[in-house]
């Protein structure tokens, strides 16, 4: 096959040919770019680059595990063609009733994590019913959920942060493990999305339920006049996206200490904007999970490099904001003939 | 062959009159190439056209027909060679540049707004504003009935077009050239969607436009038509013009053979078959649908026969196809199906895949492929379970089966882990048929399956028919082109208005009996018909 693909690949120019592999692999690429610009804009303290500090390189996946682990949810469900709105209210309410089950329950980790997940599939199996028996679009149908779910999280809350304290008459300690390191530079929660990541990947790449997946996001006609399961395979997208986002939402407790119903906010940006510099098309049906997890890095790298150098958050935001449309841009050129 | 679509022939062509005797050309396009990356899509072509002319440009797809018509109407803009309107060059910048010269372009998938209304349409970015810049509705509906009249159409303005039928539009679409002046008229395949009566409609519009001095550049695959409607064949093939001859000196096979590059001395290869047991039986199937109901229909399908389908849009071929197929929500549907003598009930498509039944739309990219998906991922999409080995796809054997497929139906790719979208429209076809061969299904539905590809493909599939059949497998199959019917069918089960209106052998069968039977049940209110000249 690789021969027959080259005789009729058009000849192209030693130039363009280099060319049009750096647009293939762009996510790498870009990735790279970002990677070496950090260290050369990076501040340095006696003699050592900030930037590539082990410390600070596990800083960073530390710091995009939640993100990166939603947007692994989100980019199935966007590769069906949906959009799920709802992650960052869940990852409050995960959070909340989570401590408060530690802190004012007195329940066990195992059972809260089991009890929160559960949760996640609930709300994720609400969004998918909803919108696939009534032919709602998920934008709208997500969009209520982040409304219940916030407001869901402030009743249970009454409104204020539930702090998490460990010991006897406060939460197990096992809990805590959650936002910790293993040794000194791998944090939990990064092993957590990388375990998440590699699983999701093959899972999309070996299984039929993968494979129906990118049918459904390509062509949803097609896919049921071809005998798939539409219904059931797109709400079992909702549910994994949403259980994934309780499990940021635990870690996110974890980590912080607390679990506060006004957290959160601007989440399902951030994990849209991963999956979208990671090359997975909003129409549905092209993507993939190194994409989203490339994405999520870029991300992390961004913020990390400008807040090393002291670069204002709100400058922060402009230069996030021009990353993704320069991602999106530089993909339109990329070759589309092959997936 | 017969006289295809019933047209009744305009007298013949006018005498040519003194002045015009040696007509000057239109439209000269001249040394025309064009290179895509690594691909010479047009090469050296020349193309002239005289008004007053119905010029049929054939060739297979890839040919470079689009490709000439696009530099034409302004969509290539890089091209080698020149453009030249009566004979002063011109550089289309973009259609709109192309139409102020006078060259309209109707294409296959009408550009219209359906939810505005027809003079809306008909005026798009070139209303009538008078006092302070307000639109002058009264003046384009005025106008727009003027216009419509001429081509022998009368329906109102102020509908929406969306409620308009397909040659309706198409019409529409004419008006609007010819408000715009156009004096060269390219039309891409406007019969696909079209029934006989309304093919003569535009056929007599045609006709008159060309009367009135309009050169008419005409694509199409269907040869009955263009012996038709041409006065001139134009022939490319791999981006070369081979011939170009006035429609005296042409027949079909000579066509063929200059389309094909090859002779094909049999277009609709038959062998005899064995029928065997009845696989598929229907006992007054009727389906609840406000738009295109079915009523009470029976019929019996044998292991090894190929049993046509007849009627015009809309008389419900496509409904029972779907209907046997379980696309329709169970509620809708009445009667009873068997399947090799078990009563069936299917709630989705998936149950009548599983009881042996493939189907194949006549909307290939809307219906039946997953475009950005690769030629191997939709090739597996229906058989993927025969490929797991656990919870695990097995890759390597279903690359295995896929490529012996893509082998055995001959379909031309890079390679497998291409887009579909990439291929042509036949070898497209062919990766829907190959996604159900997979399965290996014994009852299979075909609707239209050769619209809207290349006569060397048709062939193929074609063949490909005969072969499912003669393996035991029961063919349905719907198609508007009757040759394809009568030439393939052991059977041919006419429909109108949802019914069956009778049923035609092999040998008894004839375009004529067809369509008075696929007119039976016609109800005499011709209120919907309003293209009636």
């Amino acid at each position: 096959m690789a021969q027959l693909a080259q005789a009729i690949a058009p000849p192209v120019g030693r130039r363009q040919r280099i060319l049009l592999t750096v647009l293939r692999f762009q996510g790498y690429f870009g990735l790279l770019t970002v990677f070496l610009l950090g260290i050369i804009f990076s501040p340095t303290r006696r003699g050592v680059n900030l930037f590539i500090d082990p410390l600070n390189q596990a800083n960073i996946v530390r710091d995009i595990a939640e993100n990166g682990i939603i947007a692994i949810g989100m980019t199935l469900v966007i590769l069906i063609g949906g959009i799920d709105l709802s992650v960052g209210a869940v990852v409050a309410l995960v959070a909340t009733t989570g401590a408060a089950l530690l802190m004012r329950v007195g329940m066990g980790t195992e059972v809260t994590i089991l009890a929160m997940l559960a949760l996640g599939a609930a709300v994720g199996f609400t969004n998918g019913l909803v919108s696939t028996r009534f032919r709602i679009q998920s934008f709208i149908v997500t969009l209520a959920m982040m409304s219940v779910a916030r407001g869901l999280a402030r009743i249970i809350s009454t409104g204020l942060a539930i702090p998490i304290a460990y010991g006897p008459g406060a939460a197990p300690v096992s809990f805590s493990w959650l936002g910790t390191r293993i040794g000194p530079n791998v944090p939990v929660p990064a092993l957590i999305m990388l375990v998440i990541a590699v699983l999701t990947g093959l899972m999309l790449r070996y299984t039929p339920f993968g494979r129906h997946v990118y049918a459904i996001g390509g062509n949803e006609v097609a896919a049921r006049l071809s005998g798939v399961r539409v219904e059931r395979i797109k709400i079992t997208v909702f549910v994994m996206c949403s259980v994934l986002t309780a499990l940021a939402g635990l870690i996110h407790a974890a980590q912080l200490n607390q679990g506060s119903p006004n957290e959160a906010v601007g989440y399902e940006l951030n994990a849209i904007a991963a999956v979208v510099i990671g090359g997975t098309s909003l129409m549905g049906g092209i993507g993939s999970i190194t994409g989203t997890i490339i994405g999520a890095l870029m991300l992390g790298m961004l913020d990390n490099i400008l807040g090393l150098n002291n670069v204002n958050s709100d400058i922060q935001l402009l230069v996030k904001g021009a990353l993704i449309v320069a991602a999106v841009i530089l993909q339109q050129l990329r070759p589309r003939d092959q997936e | 062959m017969a006289e295809p679509h019933n047209v009744p022939l305009a007298p013949a062509r006018q005498p040519i009159t003194e002045e015009a005797s040696p007509k000057a050309p239109v439209l000269m396009m001249r040394g025309i190439t064009k290179r895509f990356p690594g691909v010479l899509a047009l090469s050296e072509v020349d193309f002239t056209v005289y008004p007053s002319e119905v010029h049929v440009l054939v060739g297979e797809n890839g040919a470079g027909k689009s490709t000439l018509m696009k530099i034409l109407s302004g969509v290539y803009t890089d091209y080698e060679g020149q453009v030249e309107l009566d004979r002063s060059p011109i550089h289309p910048r973009s259609p709109r540049d192309a139409q102020k010269h006078g060259i309209a372009m109707i294409h296959q998938d009408l550009q219209q707004i359906p939810e505005l209304t027809v003079y809306e349409n008909l005026f798009l970015g070139r209303e009538y504003h008078g006092f302070l810049g307000k639109v002058d509705t009264q003046r384009m509906r005025a106008e727009t009935r003027r216009w419509l009249s001429s081509l022998g159409l009368n329906i109102d303005p102020d509908r929406q077009v969306k409620h308009l039928r397909v040659a309706e539009r198409q019409l529409l679409e004419i008006a609007k050239a010819i408000s715009l002046e156009a004096r060269v008229l390219v039309m891409d395949e406007p019969t696909s969607a079209l029934n006989s009566e309304e093919v003569a409609h535009l056929f007599n519009v045609i006709r008159k436009l060309r009367s009135e001095g309009v050169a008419i550049i005409y694509i199409s695959h269907r040869l009955d038509e263009i012996f038709t409607i041409a006065d001139r064949i134009t022939v490319l093939r791999d981006g070369r013009l081979v011939d170009s001859r006035p429609v005296e000196e042409m027949n079909r096979a000579m066509l063929i053979r200059l389309m094909v590059g090859r002779e094909l001395t049999d277009l609709f290869p038959t062998e005899a078959r064995e029928l065997g047991p009845e696989l598929l039986n229907v006992e007054g199937l009727s389906l609840t649908d406000n738009r295109r109901p079915l009523h009470d229909i029976s019929f019996a399908a044998r292991a090894g026969e190929i049993v046509g389908l007849a009627g015009l849009l809309g008389a419900g071929r496509t409904e029972l196809l779907a209907t046997l197929y379980g696309v329709p929500h169970p509620r809708q549907v009445h009667g009873r199906i068997f399947v090799r003598g078990q009563p069936v009930r299917f709630r989705s498509p998936r149950d009548a895949i599983a009881a042996g039944i493939s189907f194949v739309t006549e909307d290939r990219k809307g219906q039946s492929l997953v475009l950005v998906r690769s030629v191997r991922e939709n090739i597996s999409l229906v058989g993927l379970r025969q490929f797991l080995r656990g919870l695990v796809l097995n890759l390597a054997r279903e690359e295995a089966s896929v490529g012996s497929l893509i082998r055995n139906l001959r379909i031309k790719t890079p390679g497998i882990n291409v887009r579909v979208a990439q291929l042509s429209g036949g070898n497209q076809q062919k990766v829907v048929l190959a996604k159900f061969l997979l399965v290996q299904p014994k009852i299979i539905l075909l609707d239209e399956p050769t619209q809207g590809i290349d006569i060397g493909a048709k062939v193929e599939i074609y063949t490909l028919i005969n072969r499912m059949a003669k393996e035991g497998a029961a063919v349905m199959l719907a198609s508007s082109e009757m040759p394809e019917l009568l030439a393939l069918c052991d059977r041919i089960l006419v429909l109108c208005e949802g019914q069956v209106a009778g049923e035609l052998a092999r040998g008894e069968a004839t375009q004529e009996k067809i369509l008075e039977l696929a007119t039976r049940f016609r109800r005499a209110d011709a209120g919907e018909r309003t293209t009636a000249a």
